[in-house]
């Protein structure tokens, strides 16, 4: 085995100079505030992140929870006596503040009659999901593992 | 509200598309690139199995 190749491995077992464990506990926190801020107020994550595609988040995932609510969807109950149900209000409570601003405003009972229910019940779980996933790319983001304008 | 089922489905699509490619694409040309295919896509699927489903109305 030649010099060469023995102070290669050398080299190889040097530790890696990283962020300090402070910084890392630092940047876990301001990431899960984003996470959170983004569950809370669609695309909020972002907007704190000072990324402009919040905007888009912003408007296009309450307005697509609202069509919901036009459509004459329910907002499920938490009831884990039945399981779709349960999931379905899981769904619903990725939609962050509009949803419990919905609810406290009486909203979201659900008009079974409408031919648009089922419609109204798919927009409302497919927004909170959708909001459930711009969060957890708002905490990629602020960990630095994305970094878009 | 809306009548019309194709109507609400595109409105969907349109939703979803959107919020997809500003998620998944970093530069505004290849997001509306990306939100297109997709808007096709969920709409081209959806007319193709609703004509597929025809023979079956009920």
């Amino acid at each position: 085995m030649g010099r060469k190749s023995r102070d290669a491995r050398r080299t190889r077992v040097t530790p890696a100079a990283g962020p300090a464990p402070a910084d890392v506990r630092g940047d876990r926190n301001r990431a899960l505030a984003a996470a959170a801020l983004g569950w809370a107020v669609p695309g909020g994550g972002h907007l704190w992140l000072r990324r402009r595609k919040g905007v888009v988040f912003l408007l296009a995932i309450p307005l697509m929870f609202v069509f919901g609510l036009a459509f004459g969807g329910r907002l499920f109950p938490l009831d884990s006596g039945q399981p779709l149900v349960l999931l379905a209000a899981v769904a619903d409570l990725g939609n962050g503040l509009p949803y419990w601003v919905a609810r406290a405003a009486g909203f979201g009972e659900g008009r079974v009659a409408a031919a648009s229910f089922e419609y109204g019940n798919t927009f409302i779980i497919v927004s909170g999901l959708l909001n459930m996933l711009v969060a957890l790319d708002a905490y990629d983001e602020a960990l630095g593992r994305r970094r878009t304008p | 509200m809306m009548s019309s089922h194709t109507l609400a489905m595109m409105l969907f699509a349109g939703f979803v598309s959107l919020i997809f490619a500003v998620l998944m694409k970093d530069r505004p040309a290849e997001q509306a690139r990306l939100a297109g295919r997709l808007f096709a896509g969920f709409v081209g699927a959806a007319l193709v199995l609703g004509w597929l489903l025809f023979p079956f109305p009920r």
